[in-house]
């Protein structure tokens, strides 16, 4: 469906017609986590306003702030002219207020049309009417030409299914404001034409609704205005007609690129890793890459193109997996377990700092030296002075305050403790370092004392394997650049051949023209 | 298109896709339940006579009680380790009561509100001042085990007031009122469960926290009612049992609380919260009623009787997670930290809800 | 360099370790919550030498040692059990198990080394099962144990078809109820694992192995830790004390039942947990523990010397927990509260840094 086929523009506000939603300045902060910052936005009735931008950018927040699952700290939002002070999903339902989560909001064991009702069941008296339940299961199915068993555990059901229950579940009330996070990322063609009319019905009805999907044809093609979020802050909003693929990745990207302008030496010509034919089930298929010793090797890929899955598969995070692996040239057996890898030298600073990467009520020493603990002990024996020395050895080299040693991860910002996940690791001294997004959230400071720790290990013959959403910063490093998308390795790029251009491009496998 | 599906979109999949997994999973306790009463019966076919059968009901049915107040508080995802203590307290108040000259209604009423109100301060801890369930119950009945000897200096009550062993041993029409109180409270429970919107949220709330939280659902005061649920169901238990025995059973018997969650855990209900059924809790009460039977016929003492339950709670457990995990390996979701499997508290619900951001 | 103008904490001069205690220690006033305990336990042994002064006299104290060292020595082990996330509610049975398996050896004519040594292989044994349990199936901690602890419960029965099992055997008391020095020996033994205890824990690598693996076992195991092992290792560490725990009362007593102390796994998990080790893992100390005690002893304690029913002693004790439990959830989230409100500080010095 393109722009053209769409007959009528969106109805403006007037001030008989109040504005269905409208965000001023409204930021919402987690421990040691901007998620949102000044954010204003007004959502017009009979628009599908598309919403864009990468992991972290403040989407979902943004949403839950309307859906009433959070407060926001600072700022206001209003409904229909009228602002709300208390965050209550309940009372937002009552407003009118429909939403599709992101995050699978299925009770797995509950049938499928229970959860399609879930907390609004269809009774008959004091019991769920059985009977009503199923006939409007039907039509709920039959608008989206989905084929389910209402009886079925919902848990059972296939992921493109489950997203058409929370489809459904959003439709069956007369919403005035309908939310859809990633709602077609489960859906085959079929399904997702359907859900498309059924967009487009809505808008004609006059809802005010609001799209997020990382797939920007969908967006383009559905959406009459696009707003893109990047850390925490809304970037630009515009008519779609003033939108380019090029020109929306650009700025979900955030803006001006990074020249880090270090100083590279080629990498060796020894091999520290090759992986040949990997396979994840259901992820990537057969992707096969080598690195250098000294070299930096970026991975460039969209949401769910499988980067992460990759680093925590050969960095034996996830278990065995079909493909080969040859350390130094030496074939080794997969390795399923960390330890493991560890013994390969393959080190992985994981994608959630604060979830995966430290351990957040420990001293940042601690989390330092956590990795090898054996540097700072003799006979078992941990003797602290050591262990503060070893850690700040380390972390001199980071650019990060030694008297902050001492605390506790807790309360370090986002920046420092990123710091503090790449110093573990650097503390080990691997022979291959994974990481996946290593500036994400933090401030430009502290990303460009990161980028020149990492240019130095590549220096020193560290093998690099960066993942990274902001693909200048991988073009301003990587020596190679590895596009992965769909599922495969789409090509390797020199960093000679490299441009953002170029890995759009083949992202999409769409030429487009600026 | 993408045809490969992105995984983090996967739900939490409970359920086992793969073929004969499900089916054992709900229905193999029936199978178990009926091989049972087979065995046994043909140990000793006296086992299936009339007489026989209402005497394990009448003697099953205190420990049946609790074990439907604990199936409401185990499926929201809770857990209630006080209703052992609860209960012995209970039956002290109904018999000094009715020692003291109140009447035996009035007495029995008062022990029931002195349950109820036993559920709304365990409801009061683990909503309002979010302790974990487990400590929380394990706590607050430690504190009521001690209760009894406080209210009197001995609380073994013998009570020989007319009307009171009414309840106990009478009979309607041949069925003993206690084992019609224990079907009314299996069904009751079970219409509440599966047939109204309360009972579909008690499901929802022990499944997915969060979404229950996100789609409406009043995730605190469900769960505090299961609480209560569970406090009256010791307030029953109590005068049904102060009312066979005509003595107040203030001893902590330790076996009790156990055959409760055995009960529950056997019929295949999950400890972790969310599955499960009034149904299930039925049959396990029933098989574990008939275990102990055999057990009892075959002569074998109840220290050895006591082992064997430890054995069955550790496989029904290692059940429950074996097929969990089935469940997870088949879809491979991007690995989450393997949790300690506790049931979700509704402290941790609040915090995952604010946490995703 | 990093702007980050927002500096909540001291600056020292030279680095100095903060104890990775639990969060709670960014509650304002995160000295009294930290500290706290130790004041409470002044407090409440100022009254209770108020009210019956022969409570701080040494024979009573030493006393309150021997009496407690079976509880307390478990109470080390239960520590590093919590430490990790973990639970065991089957430590009565265990150690009822454990002193019966002395007393019938002992009583079986083998030597008391022999007796001795076969508690503590129970113990060790109990360990192994709880740890595969927890550990190695993933089952639930609270429900594994109960599971287990009802296993050895009938175990107790079985073993003790007479009730009691005495032991007339000459030595065999020795432990239990000899002196040195004026002080029993259980008392040094529960001394032992207090100060054995704080070293492995804050010294060793497996301390702070323990501490990684309960503040996020899964960070851990991206570390390279083995968290499973480590984990199971808490249980065995507990098996033990549990045997020791439990010859130590058989040779007190001289005999052994199948129900010896019901009640010590409330005495036990008060312990820790008054001593402010927090049930969500991750944090905790020997030091804490070892105030606990003290606590807990002195109610007891106090509770006989005043002439109090010993039946209020599980209503305080039951609340004393509750308490502890709610005040420590309740620092744990007062901590996110600031955490986040700094951010929103910093966020609103350092503006826009993006263009």
């Amino acid at each position: 469906m393109t722009i053209e086929d769409r007959g009528l523009a969106p109805m403006i506000a007037t001030d008989a017609a109040p504005i269905p939603v409208s965000l001023r300045d409204v930021s919402k902060f987690f421990p040691g986590v901007v998620a949102l910052r000044g954010v204003s936005l007004d959502l017009l009735a009979g628009e599908v306003h598309g919403l864009i931008g990468e992991n972290g950018a403040g989407k979902s927040t943004l949403i839950k702030i309307i859906a009433g699952a959070h407060k926001p700290d600072e700022g206001e939002i209003s409904l229909f002219g009228e602002t709300l002070d208390t965050a209550d999903p309940r009372a937002r339902e009552k407003a009118g207020v429909g939403v599709i989560y992101q995050e699978r909001a299925i009770v797995p064991e509950l049938s499928a049309s229970a959860n399609v009702f879930l907390g609004r069941t269809i009774n008959w008296g004091p019991f769920i009417s059985s009977r009503a339940t199923k006939r409007r299961f039907r039509e709920l199915a039959g608008r989206l030409g989905a084929d389910i068993n209402p009886n079925t555990p919902a848990g059972s059901l296939s992921v493109a299914n489950q997203q058409l229950l929370e489809i459904m579940r959003a439709l069956q009330n007369d919403h005035r404001i309908l939310i859809l996070d990633e709602p077609t990322t489960a859906l085959g063609a079929p399904e997702r034409r359907n859900l498309y009319k059924i967009v487009d019905e809505l808008r004609q009805q006059g809802l005010a609704l609001i799209f997020i999907s990382h797939d920007l044809d969908e967006v383009r093609s559905l959406c009459d205005r696009i707003s893109v979020m990047h850390n925490g802050e809304l970037v630009a909003t515009a008519p779609v007609s003033n939108w380019t693929k090029q020109s929306m990745v650009a700025a979900m990207l955030g803006g001006a690129p990074l020249r880090s302008g270090i100083a590279r030496n080629p990498p060796a010509e020894a091999l520290a890793l090759s992986v040949k034919e990997l396979t994840i089930p259901g992820v990537v298929e057969r992707v096969s890459f080598t690195v250098h010793k000294g070299e930096i090797l970026g991975i460039a890929g969209l949401i769910g193109s499988g980067r992460t899955e990759i680093l925590r598969a050969i960095a034996g995070a996830d278990g065995r997996f079909d493909g080969e692996i040859e350390i130094e040239g030496r074939s080794k057996p997969w390795p399923a377990t960390v330890p493991r890898a560890l013994e390969y030298g393959i080190a992985l600073a994981p994608e959630d700092r604060r979830r995966q990467g430290l351990v957040l009520g420990l001293s940042a020493a601690d989390n330092v030296t956590l990795t090898d603990l054996g540097k700072a002990s003799m006979a078992g024996i941990v003797t602290e002075k050591r262990r503060i020395d070893l850690a700040a050895q380390v972390m001199r080299g980071l650019a990060f305050n030694l008297s902050r040693l001492g605390m506790p991860a807790q309360t370090l910002s986002g920046g420092n403790q990123q710091k503090l996940v790449i110093g573990k690791w650097l503390f080990r001294d691997p022979k291959v370092l994974l990481l996946d997004e290593p500036t994400q959230g933090i401030d430009v400071g502290a990303k460009a004392e990161i980028f020149s720790v990492i240019a130095d290990l590549a220096n020193q013959g560290t093998a690099v394997v960066l993942v990274s959403s902001e693909f200048e910063e991988v073009l301003d490093l990587a020596d190679r650049i590895l596009v992965v998308g769909n599922g495969r390795a789409l090509a390797t790029l020199t960093r000679k051949d490299a441009s953002i251009k170029r890995i759009l491009d083949l992202l999409f496998a769409v030429e487009e023209t600026a | 298109m993408n045809d490969i599906q992105p995984r983090w979109y996967q739900s939490r999949g409970l359920v086992p896709k793969s073929g004969w997994a499900p089916l054992l999973r709900r229905y193999g306790i029936v199978l178990a339940f009926l091989m049972l009463v087979i065995a046994v019966a043909i140990g000793s076919p006296s086992f299936l006579s009339l007489q026989n059968l209402l005497n394990i009901v009448v003697q099953w049915t205190p420990a049946g009680i609790l074990a439907v107040g604990a199936t409401f508080v185990i499926l929201a995802g809770g857990f209630d380790l006080s209703a052992a203590s609860g209960f012995a307290l209970c039956t002290v108040v109904a018999a000094i009561l009715a020692t003291n000259g109140i009447p035996v209604s009035l007495s029995f009423l008062v022990a029931i509100l002195v349950g109820v109100g036993i559920g709304i301060i365990n409801a009061i801890l683990i909503v309002a001042l979010k302790i974990n369930p487990f400590i929380a119950t394990l706590a607050s009945g430690f504190a009521l085990a001690g209760a009894p000897f406080i209210l009197v200096e001995n609380p073994f009550i013998m009570v020989s007031e007319d009307g009171f062993d009414t309840l106990g041993t009478g009979h309607w029409l041949g069925i003993p009122y206690s084992g019609l109180v224990l079907l009314a409270f299996f069904v009751i429970g079970d219409v509440l469960l599966s047939r109204t919107p309360y009972g579909q949220s008690i499901y929802s709330i022990g499944g997915n926290p969060e979404a229950s939280h996100l789609f409406g659902i009043r995730v605190g005061l469900v769960t505090a009612s299961t609480y209560v649920v569970s406090g009256l169901s010791m307030g029953v238990a109590a005068i049904v049992s102060a009312s066979q025995l005509s003595y107040s059973a203030s001893e902590q018997d330790p076996a009790l609380i156990f055959d409760v969650i055995v009960s529950v855990v056997v019929g295949g209900t999950s400890l972790a919260g969310g599955y499960g059924a009034m149904w299930r809790t039925a049959i396990g009460l029933a098989t574990l009623a008939t275990l102990q039977n055999g057990l009892n016929l075959l002569q074998v003492d109840s220290s050895s009787q006591y082992i064997v339950k430890g054995f069955i709670i550790i496989v029904a457990l290692g059940f429950d997670v074996w097929m969990r995990s089935l469940a997870q390996s088949s879809e491979r979701s991007a690995r989450r930290p393997q949790s300690t499997a506790q049931p979700a508290t509704y402290a941790k619900a609040l915090s995952a809800a604010e946490e995703k951001t | 360099m990093t702007a980050n103008h927002i500096e909540s904490e001291a600056v020292a001069p030279r680095v100095r370790k903060q104890n990775p205690a639990t969060l709670g220690k960014l509650v304002s006033g995160d000295f009294i919550y930290s500290y706290g305990i130790a004041i409470a336990l002044a407090i409440l042994v100022a009254l209770v030498a108020i009210g019956d002064p022969s409570f701080l006299s040494l024979t009573n104290l030493i006393n309150m040692l021997g009496q407690w060292a079976p509880a307390g020595i478990m109470a080390v082990a239960m520590t590093y059990v919590i430490i990790v996330r973990g639970f065991d509610l089957s430590i009565a049975s265990g150690f009822s198990l454990c002193a019966i398996v002395a007393a019938l050896a002992a009583a079986g004519g083998y030597s008391n080394g022999v007796a001795f040594a076969a508690a503590l292989l129970t113990g060790l044994a109990i360990g192994v099962f709880n740890g595969a349990l927890v550990a190695g199936f993933a089952i639930n901690p609270f429900i594994a144990t109960v599971g287990s602890g009802f296993i050895l419960l009938g175990l107790d029965i079985i073993l003790t078809p007479n009730a009691y099992i005495t032991v007339d055997q000459s030595g065999f008391d020795s432990l239990g109820s000899g002196s040195w020095l004026g002080i029993p020996i259980k008392g040094f033994i529960l001394i032992a694992f207090l100060l054995a205890g704080e070293f492995v824990l804050k010294r060793t690598r497996y301390g702070q192995y323990l501490y990684a693996v309960g503040g996020n076992p899964e960070a851990a195991r991206l570390s390279g830790l083995h968290v499973r092992t480590l984990t199971g290792s808490t249980y065995l560490f507990l098996g033990f004390a549990t045997g020791v725990a439990g010859l130590l009362a058989a040779s007190q007593l001289a005999s052994a039942q199948a129900r010896m102390e019901p009640t010590i796994v409330f005495d036990v998990i008060a312990i820790v947990v008054l001593g402010g080790t927090s049930l969500a893992g991750g944090s905790g100390a020997i030091w804490r523990t070892a105030v606990g005690l003290a606590i807990i002893a002195t109610i007891s304690n106090g509770f006989t010397l005043l002439g109090l029913s010993p039946f209020y002693q599980s209503i305080v004790k039951g609340t004393v927990i509750l308490l502890a439990v709610a005040l420590e959830g309740w620092a744990q989230r007062v901590t996110t509260a600031k955490l986040a409100q700094r951010s929103a500080a910093e966020a609103s010095v350092s503006g826009r840094e993006t263009t």
